[in-house]
């Protein structure tokens, strides 16, 4: 257990993503986009499919370089990807001639430490997330949801300081996703990590954050910057609240609003198009 | 604000794997994958052409490009004369077998008993060296081209039996049940659910087996001389005759890269009819 | 069609009733065929020279088997030579295709390419190279062999999803360390694919190439009886090809079966879970 440091863990400022820069064919997939997130606490980045929350998050992660702006995680400008910031993709990527167990481990030993000093980590960890006794299945032999706490597992097994999600639960159906909201507001409980959680549902970014950053397409920005009130522990009990259904209903107003004043923006451009400038 | 590059939809692609080639300009990027390959094959050629000169290699052991095409260029009315047997009889073998195997397909597909009594012997046929019984076919059938159309039809009649089977038995259970649902006949099931589905399958059974009845051919004229181009590489090559030989195998090239490419547009032809799977 | 159904399922109803129906309607069929291609020859008195009975076969194995079992040794020699030389080749090349891309856009089209040419036609040119004899045989085989190996195994080591590689990136893991660990098993399954189309494809290169060059091994001995009108001969030279072929098909199948098993189980051919 890491001591909780305090002050900014990551700052983005400015940052732009171009695709095809130069030519006639350039999409701007994020644009300047500024926000900070000190150590500790949980951030979603709630937006629509394809407005740029996934290549935002792998800029962060060092995964994707940016075109334009910076990103300092922990005092250091991101040039590649570290070891101190854990990944989560929203497929479970698990190797399938690996045990559960030895999936866990394998950030072990691409870090080349010793597995012994972690075999019992990961144990805990599988144990924690209700795999107990699941160690030695293979993926195959997993649900879906199974295989992302066995992902989540893996995440965490090398303590990483950061750890970025990017839309982990999206491709579970309804029931395993409220499990996994529930489990990971638990672990949320035990580990002072800093987080970055990209989805498209509006409850689980309230559900599972301290601070949702709404983001839209055309342009690519954040339009909204809304800190969450509610105290944790949380509750799966706590979507029902009245409090809770007024905060997502702000959201979506957010995001429509944001969409329509796209599409009058581009109503406005077809218009100017199709009758040349008299 | 102008509105940014119009309808361009943004869906991140993954991120660059390890060991990405860098870009040698954006407006070329889209030609590497051609000119590279075809570059490096003009930079062989090169090669070859500079080393044989300036070695001194015998023309007997590499002749050089400029030999070879100057020998084509000789000897082409001739070779395409010789071509025309061997296409003949490629394509012969190649209809044969594709009839057969279809058929038997067919049949395999709606006799459970007759599947599992043939279809391990057709694997097991498909496993061993059928090219040994090349000689046997022209104990049976003389030196002719018979011989040869019928072991180029054996050994490409396994391929699109196999495959064409492995097709049929692949359609999704889901569109048959629908279609036998509608009470259609099981020949309409068939006709319209089950041989559409098939005919990926079917088309790269064809593609091996057109590739397998050239090679079928060829050692054929090997074996049984009489006429065609694997005769005549054979026979320029008992010669010496090195830049014949690689004459020759040019214009069999040709050949065999032009009949796979005649099933490939039929494919591509037959997948625009139903459509994209 | 029905009733065949119903028989069918109810094979299926036993377990052990349906692995007795996969295993002796195909061998039953193979042993009837054969007793009636026996019975044939004998009511028809087919000439021996044309199609001999099964019996007569076997009578030129019972009585010549010191040299018929001599013979398959330099064809099983140069099988398991130029497919092992095929193999190294050919995963080597694969392998370094994984490494660089600029490589391997130059050179894997032209490989593709050279699939679609009936290789086997080149194999007089080897002779003018070589000369006549076994390093002939089995530099042809090699040739032949080892196009499909190298293009199963370079599909295989890029079948490996983007979003494995982009978890390992994400764990600054070197690009050896990706391969090792991800890449590479990733691409065990089609490497055996690609070297059981190999190993057939070397057979063929040594038959025929015995065949022209007509020294020694099976190859040689079908040629000179087929020559001779020794049909019997021939059918026994090819029942022993077919079972060198089978056995080292068998050999392969069985390797990637024990490699399956080192791995402990599914390896699906496509992508990632």
């Amino acid at each position: 257990m890491s001591i909780a440091k305090v002050g900014r863990c990551i700052e983005a400022s400015g940052v732009s993503k171009v695709y095809g820069a130069g030519t006639a064919a350039a999409v701007e997939a994020v644009s300047s986009v500024s926000f900070t997130v000190p150590h500790g606490q949980f951030v979603a980045i709630l937006g629509p499919s394809g407005c740029g929350k996934s290549t935002l998050l792998m800029m962060v992660g060092g995964l994707e370089p940016v075109s334009s702006g910076n990103i300092i995680v922990n005092g250091e400008p991101m040039t590649g990807p570290r070891t101190s910031i854990g990944i989560m993709f929203q497929d479970p990527t698990l190797l399938p001639w690996k045990s559960a167990l030895d999936n866990v481990l394998f950030p072990v030993r691409v870090l080349k430490r010793s597995i012994d000093d972690y075999r019992e980590a990961a144990r805990d960890l599988l144990h924690q997330v209700g795999l107990h006794g699941f160690e030695h299945k293979r993926p195959h032999e997993l649900s879906g949801g199974m295989r992302q706490r066995v992902a989540i597992c893996r995440t965490l097994v090398y303590d990483p300081e950061v750890l970025l999600m990017d839309e982990p639960f999206s491709a579970l159906d309804a029931i395993s996703r409220d499990e996994m909201n529930e489990l990971l507001l638990d672990l949320w409980q035990q580990f002072t990590k800093t987080a970055l959680f990209v989805t498209h549902s509006i409850r689980e970014a309230v559900l599972l954050a301290d601070r949702v950053l709404v983001m839209t397409k055309r342009p690519a920005t954040i339009v909204e910057n809304l800190a969450v009130p509610f105290a944790r522990p949380r509750s799966m009990a706590l979507g029902e609240s009245r409090e809770f259904n007024e905060i997502c209903r702000h959201l979506r107003e957010c995001i429509e609003e944001s969409h329509s004043r796209s599409r009058a923006l581009r109503a406005r451009t077809t218009a100017w198009r199709r009758e040349p400038a008299t | 604000m102008a509105a940014r590059a119009g309808n361009v939809s943004v869906e991140i692609p993954a991120a660059a794997p390890p060991g990405s080639v860098p870009a040698i300009g954006p407006s070329l990027r889209w030609a590497r994958p051609i000119i590279l390959p075809i570059a490096t094959a003009a930079a062989t050629l090169l090669l070859w052409q500079f080393a044989a000169v300036r070695l001194r290699i015998p023309a007997v052991i590499l002749p050089t490009p400029i030999e070879i095409a100057h020998e084509l260029w000789r000897a082409l009315p001739v070779l395409i004369e010789q071509a025309g047997p061997t296409a003949l009889d490629t394509l012969m073998a190649f209809a044969a077998a594709s009839a057969l195997g279809v058929g038997l397909a067919v049949v395999i597909a709606y006799s459970p008993l007759l599947r599992d009594t043939l279809y391990p012997n057709l694997v097991f046929f498909q496993l061993v060296p059928k090219v040994a019984l090349a000689p046997l076919f022209v104990i049976w059938l003389g030196f002719g081209s018979p011989s040869r159309v019928a072991f180029a039809t054996f050994i490409s009649f396994f391929p699109v039996v196999i495959a064409a089977a492995v097709g049929f038995a692949g359609t999704d259970p889901a569109a048959l049940q629908l279609c036998r649902s509608l009470t259609a006949s099981e020949w309409r099931c068939f006709l319209l659910v089950r041989f559409p589905f098939a005919l990926p399958a079917i088309f790269s059974g064809f593609k091996v087996a057109m590739t397998m009845a050239v090679i079928g051919v060829i050692i054929g004229e090997f074996i049984s001389s009489q006429a065609g181009l694997g005769h005549y590489i054979l026979n320029a090559g008992s010669r010496l005759d090195t830049a014949d030989v690689f004459a020759a195998l040019g214009v069999l090239c040709a050949l065999g890269v032009g009949l796979y490419g005649a099933v490939a547009l039929a494919e591509f032809g037959i997948r625009r009819v139903y459509g994209r799977h | 069609m029905a009733f065949l159904d119903t028989v069918s399922r109810a094979g299926d109803a036993v377990p052990n009733g349906r692995l007795l129906r996969l295993v002796l309607l195909p061998v039953g069929f193979a042993l009837a065929a054969i007793a009636v291609w026996q019975i044939l020859c004998q009511a028809l008195h087919i000439p021996p020279v044309l199609l001999p009975p099964p019996s007569a076969v076997w009578t030129v194995l019972r009585d010549n088997y010191a040299i018929l079992f001599g013979e398959p040794l330099p064809t099983l020699n140069e099988s398991i030579a130029s497919f092992t030389v095929a193999s190294v080749l050919g995963v080597g090349l694969a392998v370094s295709l994984t490494f660089s891309a600029w490589v391997r856009e130059a050179l894997y089209p032209n490989i593709v390419m050279f699939q679609l040419i009936p290789k086997i036609a080149l194999a007089p040119l080897f002779i003018v190279w070589l000369g006549v004899g076994e390093t002939t045989t089995i530099v042809v085989a090699v040739f032949i062999a080892f196009f499909p190996i190298v293009v199963s195994s370079a599909t295989g080591l890029v079948s490996a999803k983007p979003e494995v590689l982009r978890l390992c990136q994400s764990l600054t893991a070197s690009e050896w360390q990706a391969f090792r660990m991800v890449r590479f098993p990733y691409a065990v399954p089609y490497i055996f694919a690609g070297m059981k189309v190999g190993v057939t494809m070397a057979m063929i290169g040594v038959v025929v190439g015995e065949f022209i060059t007509a020294q020694r091994g099976l190859g040689y001995i079908i040629m000179f009886a087929a020559g001779a009108s020794e049909t019997a001969t021939v059918l026994a030279a090819i029942l022993l090809l077919c079972v060198i072929g089978l056995g080292l098909y068998g050999i392969v199948g069985l390797a990637e079966w024990l490699v399956l098993r080192l791995y402990g189980g599914e390896m699906p051919i496509s992508g990632v879970i």
